[in-house]
């Protein structure tokens, strides 16, 4: 590992240079650069962007700093507070679509991975590219498609309507039906995560407990689950934060008569067009967003990754 | 005999797993499902006892004229986005596995962050964003826009491939007088080329079916994905599956093509 890294270093100090100016133009920061400057202005830029604007007074549409307000922060927090009004419907929608979704991809995700990682051999391939393909078409797709099977007159009706079920409650535009979008939308960020951490499992340690006499209950709780935890660290905050911003599933499977904070952040920047209020709502998604991607890219480990990439 | 019944019962255990994946498999297909079967339907209803196949849809998805522009629209950001992605993301990669320098896990965290950002948060800072630096809407500020998400992606696909290379090689052929451009063009390159690859085949599926960014972005000109998502909060028009479905198709054919790369990179 030191060895590694003092290669690595002797690499890096034979292209160094007395010029700071010239170092630029050599690697690694040539090959950085253009990264680096990308996001600096179009990543951390429109960030920064968001949080000024939501001081703004009024419906500004472009900035001026020497007028600032909290009113939207006051508006937000108190709608919450009381519950009552959009806000308090939005905080109830948003956090119980979000904390559902975690669970319930956690819950479907654990045992599938623990198969694909253990228990799978023959056209484990194939398994894996059909769970992959979703994360590769885009979300309106899907959600289309999830609408078209439950939509009356769908592919769910004309199924059931064989076995001559016709009369039952309509299943779109309820707070259940967006949980089931954003479940199927983003259970691969909880199944491959999870997948990946179990591929580090390695059979000899399984094998040793079971000779000490562990029985299967024990492997699991001592061996598979703190050796997963990772994986189930990385999931869980990443299907929380991008379930916080699911705005295509609210749209389309709540009909636009459920709001969830992205679909209320849309909704104030699309319709009532006042960037001030919609930029406040998006601090508060940005802040958690923020903490848990750091987080997640505390817990990432390339190295490993790297290392296990292929089994 | 009891050999021979543990044999039974770990098959079916085995078998149990192999149900429970399948039933989640099944559950990733169904929407796919329901799209294909919809866009094949002759009829502005669905059902499947008087399914009847039909082509006309697609006929007509392929000869109007405005999803012929949204179209090309799409082709006109996915294909400099891929480009560019590609480059700035290996760029990236290569720096941050391959040397040391200052500040090197800061510019991780800063380069691989927009990869867990919700997409409509990104959108929505861009748009104000653009706004206020004068870079406007459409094709060109959409195209930076998704280099923002894409390119940390390819950053970090590539630097799974690059951290998988012994460092002993690049050292090996320093020694023996390879110059930087000839230790890239002769040694890194060609071992972090199958990584690169499936970089830039993800980075175009996912440029291909952006829609949250392209939607704030855009502005007037509308791509494929901002097509689909109009008319279907309009209410169900049955060409919708039909254009789905061709967008789907090329993301299919694309994400095998990825798979092949990976799984010709573990048997090779």
């Amino acid at each position: 590992m030191s060895t590694i890294d003092a290669l690595r270093g002797r690499v890096g100090a034979a292209t160094e240079s007395d010029n700071p100016f010239m170092a630029l133009v050599r690697p690694p920061y040539v090959l950085l650069l253009p990264l680096a400057v990308l996001l600096l202005v179009m990543f951390v830029g429109p960030m920064l962007a968001i949080v000024v604007f939501s001081v703004q007074t009024g419906n500004a549409i472009s900035l001026s700093p020497s007028m600032w307000t909290f009113d939207h922060y006051a508006e937000i927090i108190g709608g919450m507070a009381s519950g009552e009004g959009v806000y308090g419907d939005v905080l109830v929608n948003t956090t119980a679509v979000s904390a559902v979704t975690t669970v319930a991809t956690l819950v479907f995700s654990y045992p599938a991975a623990y198969a694909l990682a253990r228990k799978i051999e023959r056209y484990k391939t194939v398994f894996l590219l059909v769970l992959i393909i979703p994360l590769f078409t885009s979300v309106n797709i899907r959600v289309f498609g999830w609408a078209l099977f439950l939509v009356k007159n769908g592919v769910l009706d004309s199924v059931v309507g064989l076995f001559g079920v016709s009369n039952y409650p309509t299943m779109m535009y309820q707070r259940w039906t967006i949980i089931l979008g954003t479940t199927y939308v983003y259970m691969p960020f909880m199944l491959f995560p999870i997948y990946l951490s179990m591929l580090s499992i390695e059979d000899e340690t399984l094998a040793a407990a079971r000779d000490l006499g562990a029985n299967r209950w024990t492997l699991f709780r001592r061996i598979i689950l703190p050796l997963s935890k990772p994986g189930v660290i990385i999931g869980s905050l990443f299907v929380f934060i991008l379930s916080l911003g699911a705005d295509v599933e609210a749209q389309i499977l709540g009909g636009g008569s459920i709001f969830t904070m992205a679909s209320n952040i849309n909704y104030s920047f699309g319709y009532s067009q006042n960037w001030p209020l919609g930029s406040a709502q998006a601090v508060g998604l940005l802040i958690i967003t923020v903490i848990c991607g750091v987080i997640i890219l505390r817990t990432i480990n390339l190295k490993e990754i790297a290392s296990r990439g292929d089994a | 005999m009891s050999v021979e019944s543990r044999s039974l019962t770990e098959r079916l255990g085995t078998g149990a797993w192999y149900g429970y994946v399948a039933l989640v498999a099944l559950f990733f297909l169904m929407p796919l499902f329901s799209l294909v079967i919809a866009s094949f339907y002759d009829g502005r209803f669905f059902s499947i006892v008087d399914y009847e196949f039909s082509l006309d849809w697609y006929r007509a998805a392929l000869a109007s004229g405005s999803i012929r522009s949204a179209f090309m629209n799409t082709v006109r950001i996915s294909v400099p986005v891929t480009i560019l992605s590609t480059i700035i993301g290996t760029g990236g990669a290569i720096a941050y596995t391959r040397y040391e320098f200052p500040w090197q896990e800061q510019f991780k965290l800063l380069a691989l962050l927009p990869i867990f950002f919700p997409l409509i948060l990104l959108g929505l800072g861009m748009s104000m964003w653009a706004n206020v630096i004068g870079l406007g809407y459409g094709v060109v500020p959409s195209i930076i826009g998704e280099l923002v998400w894409i390119s940390p992606i390819v950053m970090f696909v590539v630097s799974i491939t690059a951290l998988g290379i012994d460092p002993n090689v690049e050292e090996a052929a320093r020694d023996l007088g390879a110059d930087t451009i000839t230790l890239y063009r002769e040694i890194t390159l060609p071992l972090i080329k199958d990584g690169v690859v499936s970089g830039a085949i993800f980075a175009f599926v996912l440029s291909w079916n952006n829609y949250y960014i392209v939607s704030y972005l855009s502005g007037a000109q509308s791509t494929i994905t901002t097509w689909i998502h109009g008319r279907m909060t309009q209410g169900f028009t049955p060409v919708v599956p039909a254009v789905a479905s061709l967008i789907f198709y090329v993301s299919l054919l694309l994400v095998v093509a990825a798979f092949v790369v990976e799984f010709r990179e573990e048997s090779g």
